[in-house]
């Protein structure tokens, strides 16, 4: 008997192929933005989560935001061993803007010592980064983020090259591998030089306001944090005089955000979905009103209210699960274009896949009961003089 | 076999009441060949409507196959109308959208036959009415005298007992008109039950027996002795 029902709901379908394609349009659209909200969500949280590991989950931010209360030069080698802390690197920044074709051209520049490199985890793709030497004789040499070669030296040999800093000549050593954008900017346009010769040049921040330590296993981040977090309270005015924290908690924060973003937005792409089903709603009654004759025919020749709910009901669930479907292939063919037009790795969750058709089939069974129900219940005498 | 006694119908509309039947009694037995006639407004088709479970009576008693509908719920009466009563109609009452065997085939998917007898009975009732070639056609694609025919095989579908034909001439030429009541006639001959509503005293006269309506009273009943 079910066989039949879609056999006869297949053919009414048919029977009114725009008026199903428009239909299901609502469907369509709902289903295609929820999938793909969701699916760009989860690639971004992915993308997120891979691009702060591959800093380093074992490293620690120290940033001061008061100067009162003075840290001691030398308060992380004091507490290095007992906070089980491998290696740290202080950070001040400047900047400075090239004039590249008449074009600004803004560099970042950042004095670290030479285990900044590690603790970042930051690669070198030529030459080599700041040395224990250079540091130690204040060499003048930098290394710079990836853009730098072919922005500011087109056509040169880069390594060996003179680079003005502040009016200073630096010995270019090394480039760093390309990094992208992240929360401290965008890496591939910074330089890096020894600290002690940055902290000598004007227009720097100030010393001892900026930390970065690796913990020595990603085991004791917590640990390392705690210690660190309790010297600072010891020796800080407030708490609010400076802020600690692990890459660990920036991506728990991170993924948070991204959740509660994508669920956001992925609520109110499903409200399409409910305008969806309203539209066949909509149709669904159009279709019974339209049929009261066929509805009195098959009712004078036998047909159960049952059978006639079944029948409609059933129409409906083929229409918005059509509609699901098709809504898929939409989605589907989304992520291929973002996934082509950007760099942006973009894949099809199954989660989302399931979600959108069940959505769809339960959009189907609630918008399609009461027309179907409408149907079942016309007279058959009433029904039959319908013309 | 379909006993009404003391029916009534009433219909309120507006302010007004209408007694679409008034006190029928009637009584007909099985095999027999029955026209009811009456002008426009006599209650035939109401009266057509009970008999045929489509309408439930006001007052008074109908009963068929010795049960009293009144018992009966919606889903069994739509059981007596799918297994007891096949309806011709003045418009045929065919879907449109389904082919000639297809439409046969209805009422049997409703008694739940399965699709392979299905379609053997269906093809084998519409040879029956002569429309062995003309299968596959949707009935915009029959002419009328056709269409008629496939709803008279339609009504066999699930050998129903009694045969309610309202009108059954109404839309047809005289020609195919004669040929509809003759396949009826024989129907009838083969055993059926054939009840035909009309307001046509030509049509009222090829049957055995006339009832005669007015004002939703039975005026007359008449038996025909030398029916053959």
């Amino acid at each position: 008997m079910i066989k039949e029902y879609f056999a006869i709901a297949f053919r009414s379908v048919l029977a009114h192929k725009i008026r199903a394609l428009l239909t299901t349009l609502g469907v369509i659209i709902g289903v295609a933005s929820v999938i793909l909200l969701m699916s760009l969500g989860n690639s971004a949280r992915e993308e997120a989560a891979n691009q702060i590991r591959g800093i380093g989950s074992n490293l620690i931010f120290v940033n001061i935001t008061d100067r009162q209360g003075n840290l001691p030069n030398d308060w992380l080698d004091n507490i290095q061993e007992a906070a089980l802390i491998k290696d740290y690197s202080q950070l001040i920044s400047s900047s400075a803007v090239y004039v590249v074709e008449g074009q600004d051209v803004n560099v970042s520049i950042s004095g670290v010592n030479d285990k900044y490199a590690s603790i970042n985890s930051l690669d070198m793709s030529l030459g080599r980064f700041l040395s224990e030497y250079d540091l130690e004789y204040d060499t003048p040499v930098v290394v710079v983020g990836s853009k730098i070669p072919s922005l500011l030296f087109p056509n040169q040999e880069i390594i060996g090259n003179t680079m003005i800093i502040k009016g200073m000549p630096f010995t270019v050593v090394g480039v760093a591998e390309e990094r992208g954008t992240n929360f401290s900017g965008d890496n591939d346009m910074m330089v890096y030089i020894p600290i002690r010769y940055a902290a000598r040049m004007s227009g720097f921040s100030s010393i001892n306001k900026t930390f970065y330590i690796e913990a020595n296993s990603e085991d004791n981040v917590d640990f390392t944090l705690n210690r660190v977090l309790t010297y600072l309270e010891s020796i800080m005015p407030s708490t609010s005089s400076y802020r600690a924290f692990s890459q660990t908690q920036i991506l728990g924060v991170l993924d948070t955000l991204m959740s509660l973003l994508t669920t956001l937005l992925s609520g109110i792409a499903s409200i399409s979905l409910i305008v969806g089903g309203i539209g066949i709603m909509n149709i669904m009654l159009v279709t019974v009103r339209e049929r009261t004759k066929e509805i009195g025919i098959r009712k004078a020749l036998g047909a159960r209210q049952s059978q006639i709910l079944a029948q409609f009901l059933i129409e409906a669930i083929i229409i918005t699960t059509l509609g699901g479907g098709l809504g898929l292939l939409v989605s589907y063919l989304g992520t291929l274009l973002i996934t082509f037009l950007t760099d942006f790795n973009v894949l099809l969750g199954l989660d989302a896949v399931m979600l959108s058709l069940v959505f769809s089939l339960t959009i189907g069974v609630i918008f399609g009961i009461y027309p179907a129900y409408t149907a079942s219940k016309l007279e058959p005498v009433e029904a039959l003089r319908f013309e | 076999m379909i006993k009404l006694e003391n029916v009534t119908k009433k219909y309120v509309m507006g302010d007004n009441i209408v007694m679409a039947l008034n006190g029928i009694d009637i009584h007909i037995n099985e095999g027999e060949f029955v026209a009811i006639v009456g002008p426009s407004g006599s209650g035939k088709s109401t009266l057509m409507n009970i008999i045929g479970c489509l309408d439930v009576v006001t007052g008074g008693y109908y009963e068929l196959n010795q049960i009293p509908i009144q018992d009966y719920d919606k889903d069994e009466l739509a059981d007596i109308r799918n297994q007891q009563i096949g309806f011709v109609f003045q418009q045929f009452n065919l879907l449109n959208n389904f082919s000639a065997l297809e439409n046969v085939m209805m009422p049997m998917t409703y008694a739940k036959v399965s699709k392979k007898e299905r379609e053997e009975r269906a093809h084998t009732l519409l040879s029956l009415v002569g429309l062995s070639d003309r299968t596959e056609h949707k009935p915009t694609e029959l002419s009328g005298g056709q269409q008629q025919r496939v709803s008279i095989a339609r009504a066999l579908a699930n050998n129903p007992a009694i045969i309610l034909a309202d009108e059954p001439t109404g839309a047809l030429d005289s020609t195919t008109g004669i040929e509809v009541l003759n396949q009826l006639k024989k129907l009838n001959q083969d055993g059926k039950t054939v009840i035909i509503i009309t307001h046509d005293p030509d049509v009222a006269q090829t049957t055995n027996r006339v009832i005669t309506l007015k004002d939703g009273c039975v005026v007359s009943d008449e038996r025909r002795q030398d029916y053959d």
